[in-house]
Formats: structure tokens, sequence, C-alpha cells
């Protein structure tokens, strides 16, 4: 497989030079995201998200299994990132590049271990029969910032997902098919998101939402994810050069502002998306889901 | 109804095309002519690799068997010679399926396969890489006999496939651009007549010139009458006509 092509001795210092006179080659601000889009699939649980010229889609399914011995009251969760060569001829099947392995991590770290999916309501019987939960991230375009971008889609996913319906009687369980009965949605604690920094110049310059060309030239990366409500669930630092730690305080206010933005853009995303398939009105009396 | 189609819709790879046609969506990149691994350079001739990726989950026996298919397809059309000792990479993420796909008791990967043919085809045209002729392939099912319509369905969609309940057998048939049987993937029980019926209507239906004798249902209201062939060069006409708007438009 051919290696990614190195960003040549140029183009490196141009973009540093550029940086310097606080200027980016697509003259955003700083501190600024690409245009955001996300687009939701007509079956539940699609979420396409385009983050500038990155295309990243995410597709949750779900299936039925025997829980964990050691976890009988908690249904199965897993996200699978796996990269193909549609993003890019260096990624090959089979093996995973180091941006496929911070990629998975930092997803399982944001999303799974922060308990954003509430995986109790996921059980069917205890000990018995669970749903197990799929996330599939698909990377079409790469052009930077994939852990932003799967990210917001993950979690647009989840929110978008309906699971079916189950009727228990004692030890036997009935999936309920679409027909009987209306999909329920999945019961999110918080929605999480993530927000990377780049860094340059000894930790002088910080850049939200790289693109590929900056991710090349940077000396590190910081990655921040946070709720909307300002609670951070996860720091991480890759990249050897050191850095201020009254910058990373700073890191997370720009963060929260971000989220917040995000959080809003994904809400009015699933209201739109909600109201198109609420075509009849109907949408009420059809949910069978219990009110908190 | 004619497939829908967008062209070099994504930025990195050197090709790429999104199909959707019948439910069925599926978007192909092709990179290519690139480095080759030394264990599967050949000396005189271009690897070609394919990938299909499925909608959910990790890749099974079935993809790896559609892979096979659409490898040894695409072997005989592109001129692999002309290029020797380089890669061509076909990547094939399968987006979505008709949501009846699962209940249509036909082998899915038959289902699928004309339009992974399409999409490589596709996606191939937009990389430029050298090709000695076009595809066009086509799904023909034939209903047992004792159901009402015992005619073969052709390139029917999900639906179709459950209303007819018993499907007795399922062909895909790819034809070249001179009109000669690249691929036939038979599934069921058939006779060698019947196969020969959905051969024909195969051919009619992917490349068979219209406004010969007989041929009277020539003049259909919608676009139904075209042929896949006459679709494949309008897609690539309408790229080209994109592609050159700046000239035209001096």
């Amino acid at each position: 497989m051919p290696r990614e092509a190195d960003i040549s001795v140029n183009e490196r210092a141009f973009i540093q030079q550029a940086l310097h006179e606080n200027i980016r080659l697509d003259g955003r601000a700083f501190d600024a995201f690409r245009p955001l889009d996300l687009i939701f699939g007509d079956e539940y649980g699609v979420a396409d998200v385009k983050l500038g010229k990155t295309r990243v889609i995410a597709r949750i399914s779900v299936d039925v299994t025997v829980p964990a011995p050691e976890r009988k009251f908690d249904g199965v969760f897993q996200i699978v990132t796996e990269f193909s060569p549609m993003a890019s001829p260096a990624f090959e099947i089979g093996r995973p590049t180091d941006a496929e392995v911070i990629l998975s991590r930092i997803l399982e770290k944001a999303i799974r271990r922060s308990n954003a999916l509430d995986t109790e309501s996921l059980c069917i019987i205890a000990g018995l029969k669970c749903f197990a939960l799929r996330a599939d991230v698909h990377i079409i375009d790469h052009d930077g910032g994939l852990i932003d971008a799967s990210c917001i889609a993950v979690m647009a996913a989840l929110q978008h997902f309906r699971r079916p319906d189950v009727l228990v009687e004692g030890e036997k369980a009935r999936i309920l098919s679409v027909r009987e009965r209306e999909p329920i949605p999945l019961s999110i604690l918080h929605q999480p998101l993530c927000v990377s920094f780049s860094y340059f110049e000894e930790g002088e310059v910080f850049l939200v939402d790289a693109n590929l060309a900056e991710e090349q030239v940077r000396q590190g990366e910081i990655i921040v994810t946070m709720n909307r409500h300002g609670e951070v669930c996860q720091v991480a630092k890759y990249g050897g050069a050191t850095m201020d730690p009254l910058a990373l305080l700073n890191c997370t206010n720009v963060a929260l502002q971000k989220v917040k933005d995000m959080s809003k853009f994904i809400q009015r995303k699933l209201e739109e998306d909600a109201k198109k398939r609420d075509a009849g009105g109907l949408m009420a009396e059809l949910s069978a889901e219990n009110a908190r | 109804m004619a497939p829908e189609t967008e062209l070099s819709n994504l930025h990195r790879a050197d090709g790429s095309a999104t199909y959707t046609h019948h439910g069925y969506s599926i978007i192909g990149a092709v990179n290519g002519p690139i480095e080759v691994p030394r264990r599967d350079e050949l000396p005189e001739e271009a690897t070609i690799e394919v990938n299909v990726r499925p909608a959910a989950g990790v890749g099974s026996p079935k993809d790896r068997q559609l892979e096979t298919l659409v490898h040894n397809t695409l072997r005989s059309i592109i001129l692999t010679r002309s290029i020797p000792r380089t890669l061509v990479q076909i990547t094939l993420q399968i987006r979505s399926l008709p949501e009846e796909a699962a209940s249509t008791g036909v082998n899915p990967s038959i289902a699928i396969l004309p339009h992974l043919l399409h999409t490589s085809l596709l996606a191939l045209l937009s990389a430029s890489i050298p090709l000695s002729t076009i595809l066009t392939s086509v799904l023909v099912a034939i209903p047992a006999a004792h159901t009402q319509p015992s005619t073969p369905l052709l390139s029917p969609t999900a639906n179709d496939l459950v209303r007819a309940k018993s499907i007795k057998s399922v062909h895909v048939f790819a034809f070249s651009g001179d009109k000669k049987l690249l691929l036939n993937e038979s599934d069921g029980v058939f006779s060698y007549e019947e196969w020969e019926e959905a051969c024909e209507m195969a051919e009619e239906a992917c490349c068979r010139e219209k406004g010969g004798v007989g041929l009277a249902e020539g003049m259909d209201v919608d676009g139904q009458s075209r042929n896949l062939e006459e679709w494949l060069r309008e897609v690539v006409k309408e790229k080209v006509a994109y592609e050159q708007r700046w000239k035209t438009a001096t």
C-alpha cells in the first residue's frame, strides 16, 4: 500500500509562515469550524456528516444477544471504526493505522465510557437477553478532523435511532416489528462532543478543527470532549511538544462554546427530520415511549 | 426507472460515484493507477483490488464472494496490460439496502450484484482508468410456475419480489458494450429454455438496439424504453458536459 504523501517542505513553511501572520490557509478564524452539514438517512439511525471536505457516515444497528455474565443488567454497545481505502489509499483493510487506533480509542472514551448511552435500558431479561447496539463509522472522505466529525455522526445517529419494542412474558420475549408497535428512541443521558485543538509554535497558536494539511504540520493536538452542560468527559493530548496548563483551561472554554453550538445544530436537524417523518401528525399517538 | 447517479463526488479518491436504484444505495471509489505492494505486483499487467464493505457489521464470506465476482468481471474490461505494475483499487461501500431486502427470499448477494457492477464501472469512468469496453448488468427473476404472472420479472424491486411470493430462480447477466455476455450468475432451479428466455430479456434491457422490426413497444411514456447502455451514455455525457462548461460558456 502506498504511504500517505508527506507534506512538502515548502508547503510546511508556507503554512507556518501564514500562521505566524495570523492567517489560516482557508481564511477561517483560528477558533472556527468548517461548515458543518448533517443529513439523516431514510432509515432510523443513519447520520451523514460533512465537515468541510471530510465526510463520515455513522449507522446504528441492533441485534439481540446474551449479556456478559458479569454485567447481567447491561446491554451491549460497541463502536466500530474501520478505515477503508475510499478515504485514502494509505488505509489498508485489516491493518489499522495509528489514526484509526486513536479514533476508536477516543470515541470509546468519549461516548461509551462517559455513559452517554444508558446501557441498562437495553436489557430485556436480566442475564438472558439484551439488545446489542452497534455503531459503524464509515469514513467516506478524509480531509482532517475525523475525530470531531465521527463523534458528531455517532451522537446524531444515536439520537436519531429507534429500537424495536419488546413484549416480555415471563421467560419469553418477543420483538415487536415496526408494523406492530412504533419503535422507541434510545435513552441518551448526555451528549458528549469532541473538539480537537492543534497547536503550533510551542503552544503559542491553537487551531480548532485543523484540515489535513494543518494536521500534518502541527506539533501536537489536544482533544477535549464535553457536553453542553460544560462537563468535561475526557481530555487527550497527542504529540510530543509541551503545552502550558493555563492554555488547557482556555481550550475547555472555547470547546464549551463550540459544543453548545454543535448541540444546537444537531437538535435543530433532528427536529426538522422528525417534522418530515411526522407527516400525518400521528407520531404522538403511535409513540410507545413512557414519560420519564 | 433509471438509476440515480452522482459522479466524482468525493474529493480524496481519484474517481468516485454514488449510485441509487430501487432502494440500493452504494458509494464507489477508485484509486488508480497507484503504487502496488511488492507481493501483489504483476510484471505485465495492473493488479485490481476490490473491496466490498457492508452497511453494518464486518465483511463476511458473502462479501468476499461478491468481491471475487466483481474483480473477475472488471478484469476483463480494464486494459490492465496498458498500465503494468500498478494497482487499481476499487472500494464499494454499501450505504443502504431496501427495507424488504431481507424478506424477499432470494439470495441477497445476487440481488445486489448488478448495482455493484454499475457503481464500480461509473467510478472507473470517473477515475479515467483505461477500459476496453463498458458493461451493463441486470437482474432477472423467474417466479414459480403456479403463481399468476409466470413471465420473468426484469430488474424487480425488493417489493416486487416480496409480492411475487415464490421465486424459482434469479439470474444476473452482464453484457459488454459489444453485446457479449460478460457475466452470468444464477441461483435456483431452472431449465435451459427458461435461462435462455431470461438471457434474451436481459440482453434487450441492457444493450439491444431499438428501431428494428417487431419492436413495437419502443415508444413508452417515461424513460422505461431506454436501455441501460443508453442510460450509461447519458450519465457520462452529462458529466463531460459539466466538466466542459468553462469551454462552452465562452
